[in-house]
């Protein structure tokens, strides 16, 4: 049993999207496509699986025991998923059905992919929960579990068709650290179970959890390729050293600066979501040149309290009071998807000049900025959708300077995006920090990078809840 | 995505006919209201291409009258309609507190009242007078565009993109120009051919029962009630009116249909 790609290369209408690229898949010894978005590891993955968009044409050879998936008719790769092929789904709380038990979405796959009957399925898929520790979650609906519960479902369920090649992407998107070593470990145990495992992930730090070998892929190449963790302790090439130099875990600290006058002071706030509190009791001040993080587990209330520090919600008590210098508009706010904090219809850069006519702003110091922030501006012409993600949230950074905010707020702001432009936005960040003496409130679920980045960092959130 | 384009021009299609007819109609020179006894129900020939009512009537000449009078009495309705309701709908969302609670409650009320009888009761002020008939109409189909309007805006209103453009300091009419009416305007266009399609059958029903227009006013409703009498020796003459009503509706809601997303 075994994987081989051999000299695969993906072309599309406007040339080569995947240089041709070898490599041999065996069960128990994981493989780990490393890279970023645009380096072409998802096409790698979607042609094994047989569902590469239309337009695009695949060549070489692709052999799953002994046979050549790229030959075979489309009907006859179909009838391999599920049974010979499965893929985990990416973000598994929306793969799942919202309106079925956790157990029957297990169950349904013994019934209708094996056929077997009632009782046996329930059988067997109750075993498998139990094996993955959700013995009392059968009964349970997705929305009342949590993100790593709804993930294990949703493998227990990926596990139960049998399949021997287990394609994984992005396993750890939008999960926090302590559910991202869960994932790990939980899709260690499928190779170690003697599975053929393939992850796609931009994440270094999964890569080192699942240890077996890595390909390492830029702009369409695999450019090396290696055991694990050696290929990460002794990079060779250029590339890899800077993706690896980009986990928050290794980022260079702050160093903090003097603090100045008080912009925010928040005092025994208190606030309630869904019938649970989120905190209470809290006291916090927010000053000139500070940086400030907020950590904890998802839905712990952490956008919430930035949220309430800005004056865009209410407390359920306390108090959060603004400093009178502070300018009516002094207080800016980047968002976790940059798509949010634009008018979809709008160019750039006419919605640039509205801001600009709306404050009686220089235009010079737009065009002073856009240098700086590293943005085309060619990109003025563009529509939000028509930008990356690093190049609007840089843009949402220029749109705030000019206001010369006295805190800026960035909520999980680089969470979506790639590691080497998370690591890019939050360094023209700090040097805005330093440059102008503003705050800067920084909402992360990234332990590591609140730690690099703040001076003051505070902690939300106990206990595993329900959705991440 | 094509076949809804087809739709569509067909649709437009049925419109541009109908309304050819009633600017067409009236060049063959003769008066709707002259009446000639003689040749009462009379079938389609060479004097009357459509044949003759009860009265002696040019058909074809009663019914393009009745074509500019349905159709222009509609799309008025129907621009007064989706005018107010649309303005009122983004007020609320916008002011919201007791301003949106006032207006809701009006809207509930609005409904809570059978369509016809709430035109009824406003026509029967100034019987047979044209003016409170639109009045009436707007007053019972404002309030689909009152719903539509607040609804969407409310929406797009919880959107972090509004969030974001309040923080930058931007006010109502930038939110209405380029969050709110991006989104709005759309749904109320496609109302709008509703709306007008329900304005010709309101006014229609109306007439029928004796309620708005009436003889020797040519309006298609008026025609049927009058022509009715006569279903056995001309069908054709009742036939008519009753088709030029179908068409027009059909044609605006083929027009009504849009692509999604």
């Amino acid at each position: 049993m075994a994987l081989i790609v051999d000299n695969l290369a993906i072309h599309g209408s406007e040339g080569v999207l995947l240089r041709p690229a070898s490599f041999t898949l065996q069960p128990g010894r994981p493989l780990v496509l490393l890279g970023e978005t645009g380096s072409g590891k998802s096409l790698l993955a979607q042609a094994v699986m047989g569902v590469l968009p239309p337009g695009l044409t695949a060549t070489g050879r692709i052999v799953l025991d002994g046979q050549n998936l790229l030959a075979m008719a489309p009907r006859a790769r179909r009838a391999l998923w599920g049974r010979r092929i499965a893929m985990l789904p990416q973000e598994p709380w929306a793969a799942l059905d919202p309106s079925m038990r956790a157990a029957a979405q297990v169950e349904e796959v013994d019934r209708l992919v094996h056929r077997r009957s009632a009782a046996e399925a329930r059988q067997r898929s109750a075993a498998r929960l139990d094996r993955l520790g959700l013995a009392g979650a059968g009964r349970r609906y997705p929305f009342q579990l949590s993100g790593g519960m709804n993930q294990r479902v949703a493998l227990a369920a990926t596990e139960a068709a049998g399949a021997g090649l287990l394609i994984a992407d992005e396993p750890t998107k939008g999960l926090d650290a302590a559910l991202r070593d869960t994932a790990g470990a939980l899709l260690r145990a499928e190779a170690e179970a003697g599975r053929m495992l393939l992850v796609i992930t931009h994440d270094v730090a999964l890569a080192r959890l699942l240890g077996g070998d890595a390909l390492v892929m830029l702009a369409g190449a695999v450019i090396e390729a290696g055991p694990l963790p050696g290929l990460l302790a002794a990079p060779r090439h250029d590339y890899t050293r800077r993706l690896i130099a980009a986990e928050p875990a290794r980022w260079p600290r702050w160093t903090p600066r003097p603090a100045g006058r008080p912009i925010v002071e928040a005092a025994g706030l208190r606030k309630r979501l869904g019938g649970q509190e989120l905190f209470g009791g809290l006291d916090l001040g927010i000053a000139e040149g500070q940086v400030t993080a907020i950590a904890g587990r998802s839905g712990g209330g952490k956008t919430s309290l930035g949220n309430l520090l800005l004056g865009l919600l209410r407390p359920d008590a306390g108090s959060v009071r603004r400093a009178g210098w502070v300018a009516p508009f002094g207080l800016q706010k980047l968002y976790q998807d940059p798509l949010a904090g634009f008018a979809p219809q709008q160019r750039l850069g006419h919605g640039l000049q509205e801001l600009q006519r709306r404050h009686g702003l220089d235009a010079a110091a737009a065009q002073r900025l856009l240098p700086r922030l590293k943005l085309a501006p060619a990109l003025l012409a563009r529509r939000p959708a028509e930008v990356s993600g690093g190049e609007l949230q840089r843009f949402g950074l220029l749109r705030a300077l000019l206001l010369a905010p006295a805190l800026l707020f960035a909520d999980e702001a680089t969470s979506r995006l790639d590691p080497l432009t998370q690591q890019e936005i939050m360094a023209l960040l700090g040097e805005s920090v330093a440059e102008r003496n503003m705050a800067l409130l920084v909402v992360t679920h990234e332990t590591a990078l609140a730690e690099a980045v703040a001076g003051q960092v505070i902690r939300l959130g106990g206990g595993e809840r329900a959705m991440a | 995505m094509i076949r809804l384009r087809k739709k569509r021009l067909l649709g437009a299609g049925l419109l541009a006919a109908v309304a050819g007819f009633a600017l067409l109609g009236p060049l063959h020179g003769i008066d709707p209201l002259r009446q000639d006894l003689s040749a009462a129900l009379q079938p389609p020939g060479a004097a009357h291409p459509l044949g003759t009512d009860h009265l002696g009537r040019d058909l074809l000449a009663r019914l393009a009258a009745g074509a500019r009078l349905s159709f222009g009495f509609a799309l008025l309705a129907a621009l007064v309609s989706a005018g107010t309701g649309t303005l009122l709908g983004l007020l609320a969302a916008l002011r919201g507190g007791w301003a949106e609670r006032l207006l809701l409650g009006l809207a509930d009320a609005v409904q809570a009242l059978p369509a016809l009888l709430l035109v009824v009761l406003v026509t029967a002020f100034a019987p047979g007078e044209f003016l409170p008939l639109y009045l009436g109409v707007a007053l019972a189909l404002w309030v689909d565009f009152f719903r539509i309007a607040r609804n969407t805006a409310a929406s797009v209103l919880a959107r972090p993109q509004v969030e974001a453009a309040r923080l930058l300091g931007f006010g109502p009419g930038h939110l209405l120009r380029r969050h709110l009416w991006p989104e709005v305007a759309p749904l109320v266009a496609t109302l709008f051919a509703f709306a007008a399609g329900t304005a010709v059958t309101t006014v229609a029903a109306l007439a029928f029962i004796g309620v708005g227009a009436r003889p020797p006013v040519p309006e298609w409703g008026s025609m049927m009630t009058e022509l009715l009498p006569y279903y056995a020796e001309a069908p054709l003459a009742l036939l008519l009116p009753a088709l030029l009503i179908f068409l027009t509706v059909l044609g605006l809601h083929l027009l009504a249909g849009r692509e999604r997303g």
